[in-house]
């Protein structure tokens, strides 16, 4: 059993709360320069033609989940109005597919949101790995309250070299991933439902609404009006009436 | 919460999408809330090994039965299903919790 270290107050006061502060505060600035980048996206006019296909999408996801208000006949109307081959709403001619993709590849607004997001995740992140190996290399920084064996050594006592330590002491570099993984659900709490550290929700968001590449979404759609299975609601609220009524005259 | 839908005695599942959302949103607020409460007081506590993980899903247990009681016990006017209000989201502050357990533990009995 190795010794147990007597660590110095001087290291919960320069090393251990400053990195944590830093940590958080690099979290809200990450969350205001990624909205302030974000903003002048929508200042320009859309394209008509993917708002139309946005809005088509989003009509037909409607109908899918609320098929089961209207009767059979109304669903299949609606049904066909969408998904016919020849002149359906949800149906996209092969040129179109193709353009859609050469326009896809050729559009310059989509790839620079893209690197302005990937900037806004990854240059943080290096800054403040690089700052952490400069300034507190080397410090035992904290005690993990739970053992652990020697496996994980080599992974939270980065940066100190002495084989004699106790596991469950960490180095400063293994203090910042676990704010970096742990602060996730503090910032979901104190920066709200627009928190920037949550792209994979808002990118499955956008890809519903207006995708990315508008054959896809349709034809998505298509498939998925193809195959659903109608179910009337209204005889089963029907009978649920009647027996409730039947109750009510019970008593 | 909001109520989602009418209790509905046949298999047809009546929700509404923007209720249900807010109210899978609260629970997760609670649970993270509740996973960094509780590590700060398993810090405090002294919790080391095992107890402490005890505590967390002890915490979590809490706060099921909290958002229970919340929702009146009926689960089908405010959620699809029970696992929304009893299990999803559980292992979702593990890392939070994990954080602030150490850093208190850390403040209070290691410097």
């Amino acid at each position: 059993m190795a010794e147990d270290l007597v660590l110095d107050t001087a290291i919960r006061d320069w090393v251990l709360i400053p990195l944590s502060v830093v940590m958080v505060l690099i979290g809200v600035l990450r969350y205001f320069v990624s909205k302030l980048m974000r903003s002048p996206a929508t200042s320009p006019s859309p394209d008509p033609k993917l708002v139309k296909e946005g809005q088509v999408v989003i009509r037909a996801r409607n109908l899918r989940t609320n098929a089961q208000f209207i009767p059979a006949k109304a669903f299949k109307a609606r049904k066909v109005y969408y998904t016919n081959e020849e002149n359906g709403l949800l149906h996209v001619p092969k040129e179109d597919a193709q353009k859609a993709q050469a326009a896809m590849f050729s559009d310059p607004n989509m790839a620079m949101d893209m690197m302005k997001k990937n900037l806004s995740m990854i240059v943080p992140q290096t800054l403040t790995f690089a700052w952490v190996n400069f300034f507190f290399s080397g410090f035992v920084a904290a005690k993990i309250p739970f053992p652990l064996t020697q496996r994980f050594r080599g992974m939270l006592q980065n940066g100190i070299d002495l084989s004699t330590v106790d596991v469950s002491y960490v180095s400063s570099r293994s203090w910042y991933f676990l704010n970096l993984f742990g602060l996730r659900g503090l910032f979901s709490l104190i920066l709200g439902e627009e928190n920037a550290t949550d792209d994979a929700q808002k990118m499955m968001q956008m890809g519903g609404g207006f995708g990315f590449n508008p054959t896809m979404s349709l034809g998505a759609e298509k498939d998925s009006l193809d195959i659903m299975q109608h179910d009337w609601a209204l005889p089963k609220m029907e009978r649920h009436a009647e027996d409730v009524l039947k109750q009510l005259l019970k008593k | 919460m909001a109520a989602a839908g009418g209790v509905s005695t046949d298999d047809v599942p009546i929700l509404q999408a923007e209720n249900l959302t807010s109210n899978v949103k609260s629970v997760y607020y609670s649970r993270t809330f509740l996973s960094i409460i509780g590590g700060v007081v398993a810090g405090i506590w002294g919790f080391t090994g095992l107890m402490g993980f005890v505590f967390y899903f002890l915490i979590m247990m809490v706060a099921s039965i909290g958002l229970l009681a919340k929702s009146k016990f009926s689960v089908q006017a405010y959620f699809d299903s029970w696992t929304r209000i009893s299990i999803e989201g559980v292992f979702g502050g593990l890392m939070s919790f994990v954080l602030f357990w150490t850093f208190a533990y850390d403040i209070v009995h290691i410097f």
